[in-house]
């Protein structure tokens, strides 16, 4: 029986095309990271969903456990996870991300 | 608080070519941004690559001395 917590994490990737975890949320961003990743999609003008897990430990734990990083934020894209900025900005600069996203929105 | 060069020799501990570049972006020697060129990545994507760095400063990310880090991730003909 997989842990729920799991079950959870799998249903908030399915339910938002951009999904950000990281610390602290929309209004506060409390890393400078978090608030990094916010303003890379706020170029873009899709909507994008931050969950904070500085304030639930045991999903912080789970996450770093099911995606093999160690680091927040961590996002997840369309229901595959992309690590962070240092993998987006780079994807950017190759032009992944503008057809990557059109697609997940299904534009 | 984690200086370049003890950073720098944690990655070559598991990746003896590496060419590492450590820039210290907030003064605090905690924000870092750390280059790598590795013949290690050849055929890795960016996430696995990524990974490959963290792997190698487990120890200094989870005593705290790394809070935050910043990579880019090269072979030497990438670099």
């Amino acid at each position: 029986m997989a842990e729920p917590i799991e079950d959870e994490i799998h249903k908030e990737v399915k339910a938002h095309k951009i999904l950000i975890y990281g610390k602290g949320t929309k209004t506060m961003p409390m890393c400078g990271f978090t608030r990094e990743t916010m303003q890379f999609f706020d170029k873009y003008g899709y909507p994008y969903e931050l969950i904070d897990v500085l304030s639930q430990p045991v999903k912080r734990e789970a996450l770093t456990k099911m995606t093999n990083w160690p680091t927040l934020p961590k996002v997840f894209i369309d229901g595959t996870f992309y690590g962070d900025t240092d993998i987006l900005d780079p994807m950017e600069k190759k032009g992944e991300m503008e057809p990557l996203l059109k697609k997940a929105f299904g534009k | 608080m984690i200086t370049p060069d003890v950073l720098t020799e944690f990655i070559r501990k598991s990746m003896p070519d590496a060419a590492v570049t450590v820039t210290d972006r907030t003064g605090t020697m905690g924000h870092l941004k750390e280059t790598g060129g590795s013949e290690d990545f050849h055929g890795k994507n960016l996430l696995d690559r990524h990974r490959r760095i963290y792997q190698s400063l487990d120890v200094p990310m989870k005593d705290g001395r790394i809070h935050a880090l910043e990579l880019t991730a090269r072979t030497r003909d990438e670099a």
